[in-house]
């Protein structure tokens, strides 16, 4: 039996799962244990297309779940709105656990019934720009990569026919490649918020990419780890305390790092220049709504303020649609990148969410998606 | 709990944006996201987003009157067409590759040709056609000067990006269309013939399109210029696979515009008429009117996967898979193969029944697949070596009369497949808004022959006297009709 607060290094007992997981398979086998037990009743899992593709799916079938493992750095998904209404079970980045959160505060989802196994995230790519990077940076045609990793600040493709190229994130970025920018100043590395907190900082030594750093955050997370030991999907041991530094250490570095980056970008906009700052940024808009409808930490469904204040025939200077999403989401934005990926113009829709969020977020010390005990501030205020 | 993900493109025009069509086991269509889409990232526009409405109506198969399945409804269709004469088939692109060589196909058994209903391919001599052909989106990025005949915005939405990409890269562009564009340097009324004051040359690219109504004068007036200058003439298409439809036609000897084949119906020359995915109602730009001339036909004969408005007065409808379960390809508006995950084979299963009925050789998937492969081989060897063709005498597009009020469509998805969109409004420039003395936020009454209507409107800059709709309105006559405007 583990214990919540649990810090620990575990594995799939089976052996094909575990060399298949990015390291160890762990949540693979948590998330199928889950399934095979009833205490769901389906798991979002990642459907592989290739390389540089997959689509989530809810699935019922633990075989399904089981051949699902692994990281998929140039998948950059956030699975949030697939848990809404349904019991189930669910791997998720920071993103991903922040946007069910923000869900669970507006009834989306149902907290009791959803479980959530995180995992540490450094970021992620765009598919398209990445195969780009493999051309041009890494001279490596897409389609021979076999596998990827990010190992000690760099990035790692591996060619089919064995061989390694490895370049670091820093000079990827610094060409205009690397994680999406979003990723870049996220500021949430591992995901306490989640019911486990998986990843492979600070698993050392010989089982160094073969096992997963798990942190049980709560009840829900022992009851997950519970399950998957007793059916025998999963083995576990304490993690020792240079395991525990050094995943620390890693982490502080690379908030560090992403606090660098807010500064770079959430520079402030002086008064007198707002909303002609907001009026040029969104003057390109289609008025496609495909901003709205990945958020994933908003609930209103067709029944919006943002549309219902907002007609295509409007005069206005600044469009309604996005006036109001800037204020509605003012307390919730999590700069989770999916607004900017699908915007059909290239807006960079997220760092003008974000940095119109993060001033008054900074002030109320409020950091969305990452607990049920505070309330979206501005009902608060509100009321 | 089980889900059926297809990996398919947007049927909304040939820019071709890959997406996910998610169905669920209830039958409820969803879409997301298809972020290694070259095409698109997988972003998409409002009609893309708005797919789970334009597949949501499902097509049901009849013969005379009667509900029926497809080898019933196929069997009507074969005893209407055995010794029918003055044929027509239409087949826009609205298919897979697959469906219309397939199509064409039949159109062989029957003596005919398959029409795109793009005037400008029956009307412009064979050498400029490969001329005509998509470029790589790419291609636009990298361009130096660009101008515009079409309102990206509204019509092809998935090229805003590109443009942005070549202004971020250092291109000067131009808006030569009918309203005035955000992104572009600058904005004039031009006509194509005087493109010839813009100072093109071999780094500058002219963006326009090709659909059932665009004017051959245009065109030719555009290849002339790109013969004096060097500029490159990037030519969009309005529908997923109209580029695919227009490559694979061998020949373009006989084929017809849609208004052509409409005006054959009226005179009688054309009597049965077989359409594949192709709606003469929702493609006209009078919808009442054109609904009145295909009722003059004696044969109205339907192949198609969705339920548009001909399916309510065609005799025959063979009904066929949404094109998203199709198995096949596209072509996009870049040249680009694109194939759907989907293996249903329900279209091409019925033309090939069709053609057993007419007494000819039955066909597979495979089969128009290889014709496919043959076709694509011989374009691509034919790629780098396009024909001369010489500067061609050509009429003017007629100006537009002082004073005159006209309504004029600006074609895009929507209008196409009659979809419903929240651009219940016209556009028209200050000048009008004052000279009505319109209200804030009220309406303005549009007068035409055929009667009158109440639209809210937009104030944009547009030509002086015109009016602009980006959805079908009942008092139009043509792409172009003159009407009357009121305050109200
Ligand atoms: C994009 C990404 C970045 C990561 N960055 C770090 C990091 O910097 N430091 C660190 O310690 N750990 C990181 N991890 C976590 C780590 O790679 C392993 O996932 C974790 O150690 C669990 O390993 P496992 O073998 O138990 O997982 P597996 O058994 O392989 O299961 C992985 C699960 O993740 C899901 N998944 C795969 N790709 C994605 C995606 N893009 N979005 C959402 N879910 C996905 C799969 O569907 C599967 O359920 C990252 C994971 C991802 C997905
Ligand atoms: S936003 Fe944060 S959690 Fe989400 S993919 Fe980027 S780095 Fe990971
Ligand atoms: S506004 Fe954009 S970045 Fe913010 S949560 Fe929504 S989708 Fe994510
Ligand atoms: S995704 Fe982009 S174009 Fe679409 S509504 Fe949002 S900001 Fe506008
Ligand atoms: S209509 Fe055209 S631009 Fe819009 S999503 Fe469909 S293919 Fe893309």
């Amino acid at each position: 039996m583990v214990r919540v607060g649990d810090k620990l290094i575990g594995y799939a007992t089976d052996p094909d799962v575990r060399s298949r997981g990015a390291s160890g398979g762990l949540v693979t086998a948590v998330l199928a244990a889950a399934l095979e037990k009833g205490l769901v009743e389906g798991v979002v899992v990642l459907k592989r297309i290739d390389e540089y593709e997959a689509i989530p799916v809810i699935t019922d079938d633990v075989q399904e779940v089981l051949a699902s493992g692994g990281s998929m750095h140039a998948v950059p998904v956030n699975l949030a709105k697939y848990a809404a209404g349904r019991k189930i079970a669910m791997p998720g980045k920071p993103c991903d656990v922040r946007g069910v959160i923000e869900q669970a505060k507006r009834n989306g989802v149902d907290l009791e019934s959803t479980y959530i196994v995180g995992l540490n995230c450094g970021g992620t790519m765009h598919p398209v720009v990445t195969r780009e990077m493999l051309v041009r940076m890494y001279e490596t045609d897409p389609e021979d990569v076999a596998g990827e990793e990010i190992e000690k600040g760099k990035l790692i493709f591996r060619t089919k026919d064995g061989e390694e190229k490895a370049i670091s994130i820093d000079e990827l970025e610094d060409a205009g490649y690397g994680r999406r920018e979003n990723c870049r100043y996220c500021t949430v590395k591992i995901p306490t918020s989640a019911d486990l907190a998986c990843g492979n900082w600070g698993v050392i030594g010989e089982v160094a990419g073969s096992a997963t750093f798990c942190e049980v955050m709560n009840e829900k997370g022992k009851r997950l780890l519970d399950n998957a030991i007793d059916v025998g999907f999963v083995e576990v041991r304490p993690a020792d305390g240079k395991a525990i530094a050094i995943r620390e250490k890693v982490n502080s570095a690379m908030l560090k790092l992403g606090d660098e980056w807010k500064e770079r970008v959430f520079t402030g906009i002086p008064d007198q220049e707002r909303l002609t700052y907001y009026m040029e940024q969104f003057a390109d808009c289609i008025h496609c709504g495909a901003c709205k409808e990945v958020c994933p930490v908003c609930t209103c469904g067709e029944d919006s303020k943002c549309t219902m204040f907002h007609s295509l025939a409007d005069n206005y200077r600044m469009s309604m649609y996005h006036m109001v999403r800037l204020l509605h989401l003012s307390d919730s934005c999590i700069g989770c990148g999916q607004c900017s990926d699908v915007c059909p113009v290239d807006i960079p829709v997220t760092s003008i969410f974000r940095r119109f969020a993060d001033p008054a977020q900074k002030k109320r010390n409020y950091e969305p998606g990452m607990d049920l005990t505070r309330p979206p501030f501005l009902e608060v205020m509100l009321k | 709990m089980k889900e059926s993900i297809y990996t398919t493109v947007c049927p909304g025009c040939s820019i071709g944006c890959g997406l996910y069509i998610r169905e669920s086991d209830k039958g409820a269509v969803s879409v997301d996201f298809l972020k290694s889409s070259p095409v698109n990232l997988g972003k998409l526009c409002r009609f893309g987003m708005r797919l789970p409405h334009y597949y949501s109506r499902l097509v049901s198969g009849k013969a005379e009157g009667q509900d029926c399945g497809t080898e019933d409804a196929v069997r009507a269709a074969a005893s209407r067409l055995k010794g029918a004469g003055k044929i027509a088939m239409l087949s826009v692109g609205n298919t897979t590759c697959e469906e219309h060589i397939a199509f064409m196909k039949l159109a062989e058994t029957l003596g005919t040709v398959v029409h795109t209903g793009i005037p400008v391919y029956a009307q412009l001599p064979p050498e400029c056609h490969p001329h005509l052909e998509g470029m790589p989106f790419i291609d636009i990025e990298n361009a130096e000067k660009i101008v515009l005949f079409i309102d990206p915005y509204v019509q092809y939405p998935l090229l805003v990006r590109r443009l942005l990409a070549a202004k971020r890269n250092g291109a000067y562009i131009i808006s030569a269309g009918r309203t005035e564009l955000h992104l572009a340097h600058e904005n004039r009324k031009l006509s194509p013939e005087q493109c010839a004051e813009l100072d093109l040359d071999s780094g500058s690219l002219i963006i326009t399109d090709v659909h059932p109504h665009t004017d051959p004068c245009h065109i030719q007036q555009l290849l002339n210029i790109a013969l004096d200058t060097g500029a490159r003439l990037q030519v969009m298409k309005p529908f997923v696979n109209s580029e695919g439809a227009d490559r694979l036609a061998k020949s373009r000897a006989g084929m017809m515009g849609i208004s052509q084949i409409m005006s054959g119906i009226e005179r009688g020359d054309i009597r049965t008429l077989v359409l594949l995915d192709s709606d003469p109602v929702e493609l006209m730009p009078d919808t009442s009117r054109a609904v009145e001339v295909l009722k003059k036909l004696e044969d109205l004969i339907v192949i198609s996967s969705r339920d548009s408005p001909v399916n309510a007065i065609a005799d025959v409808v063979i009904a066929t898979e949404p094109l998203y379960r199709k198995k096949g390809t596209f072509i996009n508006a870049e040249g680009k193969l694109q194939e759907n995950s989907g293996q249903g084979i329900d279209g091409i299963d019925a033309i090939s029944m069709l053609s057993r009925e007419l007494g000819a050789d039955g066909f597979d998937h495979r089969q128009v697949h290889g014709y496919l492969h043959e076709r694509m081989i011989e374009t691509l060897a034919s790629e780098n070596r396009k024909p001369e063709y010489c500067r061609m005498e050509c009429g003017t597009v007629p100006a537009q009369q002082n004073g005159a009020c006209t309504l004029e469509y600006m074609y895009n998805p929507f209008m196409w497949f009659s979809q419903p969109d929240d651009n219940g409004f016209v556009l028209l420039d200050r000048g009008m808004v004052k000279s009505l003395r319109l209200k804030k936020g009220g309406t303005v009454r549009l007068d035409s022959e055929k009667g009158s209507m109440d639209m809210r409107y937009k104030v944009e800059k547009v030509p002086e006297g015109t009016i602009l709709t980006g959805r079908k309105l009942p008092i139009a006559t043509a792409t172009v009709t003159k009407i009357k405007a009121e305050g109200c």
